[in-house]
């Protein structure tokens, strides 16, 4: 197992090398630069500017200079926020976060049940009626669902806010700020599940299909095991096991923030900010999340391997 | 390890899936900014333009289905939320990043920001022309070489301290630091000493002197008209800003960007980053603390309808369609402003390629193209056509001796032919049998669709193969005109202050192959006086030029409605300056 996660290790440090040059090239080849939107800067005062950036350097050299100072903790300076890419990060990572847990968290709880629900009564009306509401909800795009529920819930009905994350001028500190933090994002949050629930159901139910048909589970069944026990301890367990392939795809979600959810609800997201960037060629910026979201990618799928092992115990690493 | 390649392959699928649906959403953004016009008009340009040339007309030009300012009809509908704020004034604003120091930001939302936080010495009317504010006046030499400012007395910054002619004096120098990497124009304007400066050979900038706390003068190589409003910006504290300067290091600076020490209307009380920002009367203000105790940027990205529909924000603004005053007007508690920007649209034309440097196969262009369905019509009214490169709500703004360039067909395939353009086989046109051929760039936006629409009509029926090509960002797009590969490539300006800025792009080598010695000795001879009326003339003469030669092609104005809580009193924006000028007059009723 040690010599197993050493490997790994180093196998994602190679990995991750690979991917930052990669990834530098690839912004650095996007015809335009920070300087180039600016339509107003003289030619002149374009070449100054690109000399105090270094954006007039080769590639590699620019890549050599970031990978240096982002072994030395420094993951640059955003030009166009202006302000260090990582305190950036702080400003608002957390609560594309919060956004993202929550309604992960739901989106599973959610989706095991009525998987396992619609897995056991396969082909009865509940499980159809789940089938339907499954398809409904992955074809709608989400900005047609989210202004939708906004224009119903927030604008005609008043029952919740249409965006941000908090009442504006709100002073509101402690058990106030909480629930006011509740009350915004509980539009956002259930876009949120709502769009991500179809796929996982339809894989547990299925995976749940799949595992019920299995010969330990007749076998259960025949020694007059209840219902209950059978479907929760043997079944249930054996029909998860895959997804917790799925968990070490969540953790950059969790962290990337979700571009179109923070942009309909007015989120102070990440995600958003990140798009911002790309439109402005805000290279330190784009640098410093790629390869955030990159670390956590793998990361997040060492983790899944070592859980799975833990889960178990034939898999051999 | 398999498996690892197998997840990094997919990662990077997922990254590039990713980045292109940044590039298309970041192109939104900028697409609002920076391409033409996705607003209003009237029928006929020319009453628009009618409006503004008496010198007294109010800025008011008309917009679409308003004409004129369209106050609330039932106060009682206003949202409660609008309702209960009694010293609070909200309004929605993009995306302030938190750089709050002027000339060291770079995103304009940040300016409308400062733009709060921060007076200027000198300001513009709603015509753009320079009034006084920090400046009570200011005197500039027979030679128009040097300015000498007189500022008000008991001048003070937000904290109390003292404004005099040393933060002035200071707020020039940094800006010609080798070190200073703002996007301000000060540092194009040539100070005497100021180069001498820079390059580090000088303690200070010869041009600039201190007289008195209250007077300083600066001194220039060659007369600018526009160097007043450069020189009489926002003034930094040197107390404040100046207090761990060296030569060459400004990083310090950037300590200080959400901590801004001012002396506008307002103080910045708190900034929550993609949420608000939220200000505070300023009680040392020189005009006196502003009316209305609080004001609030809120962010928004999304649309501006949700939130003056729950009472959320106080003030948005709109394309002038009809549909969009219709629905405002339904709503019965805003007022309705109509606005048209200080800026215009155009397509650059490579004046390279020899079938465009023929000035006829330019009017031709202009004459064949039928810009009032393309910027008028399709935008339900939020638009008028251009013709010369200003703003109607310019002071320097004439339709004199301007050719509208209507449409007309027959005109421009007169035109071609007189330029030698003959048709060809497969009906398109052909000089030394070479075919009549247009390369057009835009960036992905509704307009640029409705634009490729018609002209794809347009060119053909005059005999012209039309090659649109679509950029989903505008950074793309701009890279791809600067490799020089087009014909033709749609702009918008951004904001114009003085009329020089709208032929400013003709001088830094944007569009090369423009060499008239006729415009450079009128462009130089508008910029060497500052009297406005002289200046008018010789503004004329160059429009006139302009709109004959089409050295770029003029397509359109935009047109804005403006809707407020009917419960604001005192509200104006200039097309200039925003609303920051009459913001400390607001009250709420």
């Amino acid at each position: 197992m040690s010599t197993y996660l050493t490997k790994r290790v180093l196998y994602m440090l190679i990995i991750l090398f690979a991917a930052s040059l990669l990834i530098f090239c690839l912004y650095a080849l996007t015809p335009g630069d920070f300087i180039t939107g600016n339509i107003k800067l003289t030619a002149e005062r374009k070449a100054e500017l690109r000399e105090i950036y270094g954006l007039n350097k080769p590639v590699l050299e620019r890549y050599g200079t970031w990978m240096n100072n982002a072994f030395h903790g420094d993951f640059g300076y955003s030009l166009a926020q202006q302000k260090p890419v990582l305190q950036l990060f702080g400003d608002y990572i957390w609560n594309s976060f919060l956004l993202a847990a929550v309604s992960t968290f739901l989106t599973w709880l959610i989706a095991v049940i009525i998987g396992v629900i619609s897995a056991y009564k396969q082909y009865s009306w509940f499980d159809t009626l789940v089938m339907i509401a499954i398809f409904a909800a992955m074809s709608l795009p989400s900005f047609f669902i989210g202004l939708f529920l906004i224009k119903i819930l927030a604008v005609d009905l008043k029952w919740l806010p249409p965006g941000g994350m908090m009442t504006t001028g709100s002073n509101a500190a402690g058990f106030a700020y909480f629930k006011e933090v509740v009350h915004h994002m509980t539009l956002p949050v259930i876009v949120m599940t709502l769009l991500g629930l179809g796929s996982l159901t339809r894989y547990f139910r299925s995976n749940m299909i799949d595992v019920l048909k299995q010969d330990y589970i007749r076998t259960a069944r025949a020694k007059g095991l209840k219902e209950r026990k059978v479907l929760f301890t043997h079944a249930l367990r054996n029909a998860l096991l895959p997804a917790i392939t799925l968990v070490g795809f969540e953790l950059p979600a969790l962290f990337g923030g979700s571009i179109i959810i923070e942009q309909i609800f007015n989120w102070p997201g990440i995600g958003q900010l990140y798009m911002k960037s790309f439109g402005l060629r805000d290279y330190p910026l784009l640098m410093g999340f790629t390869m955030f979201l990159a670390i956590l990618t793998v990361i997040g799928t060492l983790l899944s391997d070592i859980l799975y092992r833990v889960a178990d115990p034939r898999v051999r690493l | 390890m398999r498996k690892s390649t197998l997840l990094l392959s997919s990662l990077m699928i997922a990254g590039s899936l990713l980045l292109s649906a940044c590039s298309e959403n970041g192109n939104k953004d900028t697409a609002s900014t920076d391409t033409p016009a996705n607003t209003a008009a009237t029928a006929d340009p020319n009453t628009a333009a009618a409006g503004t040339a008496a010198p007294s007309a109010p800025a008011v030009v008309p917009a679409g289905a308003l004409s004129e300012p369209f106050t609330a009809t039932d106060l009682t509908k206003l949202p409660a939320a609008a309702q209960k704020r009694t010293d609070t004034i909200i309004v929605g604003l993009t995306d302030p990043s938190g750089a709050f120091t002027p000339y060291f930001q770079e995103s304009g939302y940040d300016g409308n920001v400062s733009s709060l936080l921060y007076a200027s010495l000198v300001t513009v009317d709603d015509k753009g022309v320079p009034v006084p504010e920090l400046a009570e006046s200011w005197d500039v030499s027979e030679d128009q070489l040097t300015y000498t400012f007189h500022l008000r007395k008991d001048l003070k910054f937000s904290d109390g301290s003292p404004l005099t002619a040393d933060d002035v004096a200071f707020t020039w120098t940094i800006q010609y630091d080798k070190a200073y990497d703002g996007g301000s124009s000060l540092p194009s304007l040539k100070v005497k000493g100021s180069e001498a400066y820079k390059a580090g050979t000088a303690q200070a900038i010869d041009g600039i002197t201190v007289i008195d706390p209250q007077t300083l003068s600066v001194t220039l190589e060659q007369p600018n008209a526009t160097a007043l409003v450069t020189l009489g910006s926002n003034v930094l504290s040197k107390a404040y800003y100046g207090k761990d300067y060296e030569f060459g290091q400004l990083e310090y600076i950037k300590k200080l960007h959400e901590k801004p020490l001012g002396d506008g209307p307002y103080k910045l009380e708190k900034f929550i980053p993609g949420q608000e920002v939220r200000f505070v009367a300023n009680e040392n203000y020189f005009k006196g603390k502003p009316k209305t105790e609080h004001f609030i940027y809120k962010t928004t990205t999304g649309d501006a309808w949700q939130f003056l529909e729950t009472g959320e924000v106080d003030y948005a603004s709109f394309p002038a369609t009809e549909e969009n005053i219709a629905k405002l007007k339904e709503l019965g508690y805003v007022n309705i402003l109509p606005y048209t920007p200080s800026t215009y649209g155009y397509m650059q034309v490579n004046l390279k390629h020899e079938q465009l440097s023929d000035k006829r196969v330019r009017q031709a262009i202009a004459y064949g193209l039928d810009r009032q369905s393309i910027y008028v019509d399709a935008a339900e009214g939020a638009g008028a056509v251009a013709n010369i490169p200003a703003s109607p709500i310019s002071w320097s703004y004439t339709d004199e001796g301007i050719n509208p360039y209507k449409y007309d067909p027959e005109q421009a395939k007169k035109l071609l032919d007189e330029a030698g353009w003959t048709v060809g086989a497969g009906g398109i046109r052909e000089k030394d049998g070479k075919p009549l051929s247009i390369h057009y760039l835009a960036s992905k936006s509704k307009n640029s669709d409705i634009f490729i629409a018609v002209a794809k009509e347009n060119f053909a029926a005059l005999g012209i193969d039309f090659q649109p090509e679509i950029f989903a960002d505008f950074n793309s797009l701009v890279s791809k005109t600067e490799s020089g590969d087009y014909d033709l490539v749609s702009f918008s300006t951004s904001m114009l202050t003085d009329p020089a800025d709208g032929f400013m792009q003709f001088f830094d080598g944007e569009i090369a192959g423009y060499d008239n010695p006729a415009f450079t000795e009128l462009y130089n001879k508008a910029l060497a006086t500052t009297d406005i009326e002289q200046r008018k003339a010789v503004y004329k003469e160059l429009y006139q030029l302009f709109n004959d030669e089409l050295p770029i092609i003029f397509t359109n104005y935009k047109k804005t409605v403006y809707a407020y809580n009917g419960r604001i009193e005192n509200l104006s924006v200039s097309p200039f300056i925003g609303l920051a000028g009459s913001l400390p007059n607001w009250t709420l009723k």
